[in-house]
């Protein structure tokens, strides 16, 4: 009853409501201002450059969708679009199958569960720093630890970064690597699915496999579809680990150009900011199209149980 | 509506804001570079790229300098290569370039034709050039005007490890006479001597267009004509990629899966400094930094096929160039120190050849006494060699050249593109930097 009455007063005094939504507003002004200088500032400044031709010392000029229709005859940026999406098709895949399978290990209740989640969480955190590309660069290096396990077993093992042929494929796993944060999503997900369900199956004589098949699935499926969209938008804006593996160029022989790494060699080692920019755009096209992709297919498989 | 209009309103003064706030760094301008001192304090920054030892010594010269004139102080901020050239392109465009800047014969074109430099021709009261060669100090001029100083002159040489070749018993070659042939056999020799274990020739083409510009010149081309158009014809880009293409094919230069990881890792990984190959080109002042990493007795030779070439490949390149910021605050104290880099000899003292060999003759032969055993040789060298003029100063647009160079050289020699392809492809993107820059 007194708790009716507090809200009935609330309610009343419009003027205390208007008071408190200033005191929000102050109290969110520096995140205010970190949005509007540092991201919505930058953002609309970089659509500007984007029609504009600017080698970041003169300043820019106007020079219509010229950096548009350049894109066309672009064979580095073509190759650069195909390295990016190899590299989104192959490792999101394989990360999630690896996040979900450890996820239904650790949901079987292991002993020091908290141990392993947090074990198998840390790659996540470390997995997109510049120390551990360094590491990376080394484990898969000529005398690279990788080698030297290979050589114990008498297999002539070779140079996995320096080599166009394996260089994207050190990256992948290092990506697969980081499969820490989807697992995590995973496993609160599995902990929604109620115990009955399970216990029913089991009655009616259904297996692990179907069991797997016909309720962890379906009801998994909505936790898949998010995992699934946060990890493509990631992957598609993967930079620091190209970067540092192969020393900023994308090489060797630009195996490893992805997309953003091309878009920064363009605007800072060859004063191009203004079709940098604009290759900045095309990027957020192309990761809103895959989104958009993405939602519309969720339609067909995506299981919402309420 | 109103929240139409309202929304309208925080969209324009938005773009309105990010407008502004460009074009004011595109905006100012300095001082007279022609003033005289202040007596306020002042405080300049100065940047430069190199290792460590190069970080400590130029520190002491900074020290000596504030001792000297104690009103004005300098900060020191240095980095490695790469990041260098990424960190000066971002502060000159926020229009927070350091006053003082190390440049790079690359990169003089691209920041001196866009207004980022001070025409140095307007501190002479405050900086001296007499003690520099002429054609020296020329390098440093873009259409007539004195962009930059030259620090210390280098030049391309093939430096071969003298101990390996006795443990071998391959023989000396004699360097006024030999072809890119006797350095193709030499090297077969200690690979096959050594098993594999040593590698007659480190693989080059990576780290600089140094090497480029002498195979070009050689073959009386040169990469870049008068107007700075890529001329080099690709014939004799292909054959160049085709040698170095048989050296890694014949077990004459290590696979290139390993010139590659070497590339990337520096020079204290490289062959030659891990004795790991016999012959590699260098720049003639690095051979103490090599000396010292492995340990072994290096030899500095002329470069092959300058007996036959049509024109000598060899000539001085500027190691750097000393330059000031066009918008620096206080260009006239920043000539100052310029002028105490450039011509004192208590800063000399410390720097010794760290930067190459002195452009300044007078301040070469007041060092000349206090040089190292592979200084002197290094120095010696220069005076060895006959060179031609040099090449003309990397066009604007063309900085990006040893990237692409690198990228064409990994596709030959893993048989991704012929030397023919990769020449015609070579020639094509670099072209079409130059005239996006335009």
């Amino acid at each position: 009853m007194s708790a009716l009455g507090e809200m009935r007063r609330l309610g009343s005094s419009a003027q205390k409501g208007k008071k408190d939504n200033k005191a929000a507003f102050f109290f969110l002004l520096p995140w205010f201002a970190g949005l509007l200088f540092i991201t919505v500032g930058p953002v609309a400044a970089s659509l500007v450059l984007g029609f504009t031709e600017y080698n970041l010392i003169q300043p820019p000029e106007f020079n219509g969708v010229d950096n548009f229709t350049r894109m066309l005859d672009d064979t580095r940026l073509h190759h650069a679009l195909g390295v990016t999406f190899k590299y989104v098709a192959v490792s999101v895949p394989l990360q999630l199958a690896c996040a979900l399978g450890l996820a239904l290990l650790l949901d079987k209740g292991l002993r020091g569960l908290a141990f392993y989640r947090s074990a198998f969480y840390l790659p996540s955190l470390l997995g997109s720093s510049v120390a551990i590309a360094v590491l990376w660069r080394q484990i898969f290096g000529a005398e690279g630890l990788i080698n030297q396990v290979l050589a114990f077993a008498g297999i002539q093992g070779r140079g996995w970064i320096s080599d166009p042929d394996t260089a994207l494929s050190t990256l992948i796993v290092l990506n697969v690597w980081t499969f820490g944060a989807p697992m995590i999503i995973f496993l609160a997900g599995l902990r929604q699915i109620p115990e009955m369900y399970y216990e029913a199956a089991a009655t009616d004589g259904a297996g692990r496999w179907t069991q797997f098949w016909r309720i962890t699935l379906p009801l998994l499926s909505p936790i898949i579809f998010f995992n699934l969209v946060l990890q493509i938008i990631h992957a598609f804006q993967s930079f620091t680990q190209a970067f540092v593996v192969s020393g900023g160029t994308g090489g060797p022989s630009d195996s490893t150009l992805f997309y953003t790494l091309y878009l920064y060699q363009r605007g800072f080692n060859n004063f191009d900011m203004g079709y940098a920019s604009a290759l900045a755009w095309l990027l957020l096209v192309i990761i809103a199209a895959f989104t958009a992709i993405n939602f519309w297919a969720a339609k067909h498989w995506v299981f919402y149980d309420d | 509506m109103r929240f139409v209009k309202s929304r309208r309103v925080a969209w324009t003064t938005l773009l309105a804001v990010t407008l502004g706030a460009a074009l004011a760094a595109c905006g100012g301008g300095g001082s007279d570079a022609g003033q005289e001192l202040s007596k306020e304090p002042v405080t300049l920054r100065f940047t430069w790229w190199g290792s460590d030892a190069r970080h400590k010594r130029t520190q002491q010269v900074i020290e000596l300098f504030q001792k000297k004139y104690p009103n004005i102080t300098v900060k020191g901020e240095f980095k490695e290569w790469n990041g260098y050239w990424d960190s000066l392109a971002t502060t000159v465009a926020a229009n927070d370039a350091p006053d003082i800047i190390q440049m790079d014969e690359l990169y003089i074109a691209s920041y001196a034709e866009r207004g980022a430099l001070l025409d140095l021709g307007t501190a002479k009261k405050h900086l001296e050039t007499n003690d520099f060669d002429p054609a020296a100090l020329q390098t440093g001029q873009i259409d007539g005007k004195q962009y930059a100083i030259p620090v210390g002159l280098s030049s391309y040489s093939m430096v071969v490890n003298e101990d390996l070749l006795k443990e071998y018993g391959v023989a000396m070659p004699d360097d006024n006479t030999w072809t890119w042939q006797d350095l193709k056999a030499a090297g077969a020799q200690v690979s096959k001597a050594s098993g594999g274990k040593v590698t007659g020739v480190q693989s080059w083409g990576f780290n600089d267009a140094g090497g480029l510009n002498i195979w070009a010149r050689q073959a009386g081309a040169s990469l870049y004509d008068d107007k700075g158009n890529v001329s080099i014809p690709p014939s004799v880009l292909a054959n160049y990629w085709t040698y170095l293409a048989d050296l890694a094919k014949e077990g004459i230069a290590p696979p290139p899966s390993v010139t590659i990881e070497r590339a990337s890792a520096g020079l204290d990984q490289s062959g030659t400094a891990t004795n790991t190959s016999a012959f590699a080109t260098w720049w003639n002042t690095q051979l103490t930094s090599l000396t010292a990493a492995s340990g072994k007795k290096l030899k500095l030779l002329k470069l092959p096929g300058e007996a036959q070439a049509k024109s000598p490949g060899a000539y001085y390149k500027p190691s750097m160039y000393w330059s000031v910021s066009s918008r620096s605050k206080h260009p006239a104290e920043a000539a100052l120190f310029v002028n105490y880099l450039a011509n004192s000899e208590e800063a000399a003292n410390v720097l010794l050849t760290d930067r190459g060999v002195p452009a300044n003759k007078k301040i070469r032969t007041a060092i000349a006494g206090q040089l190292k055993e592979t200084d002197k040789a290094a120095a010696g060298y220069l005076d060895a060699i006959k060179v031609g003029p040099a090449p003309r100063v990397t066009p604007k647009g063309a900085s990006g050249i040893e990237a692409i160079l690198k990228r064409h050289t990994e596709q030959v020699l893993f048989g991704r593109l012929t030397p023919d392809a990769a020449a015609a492809s070579f020639i094509k993107e670099l072209q079409s930097e130059i005239d996006a820059a335009k």
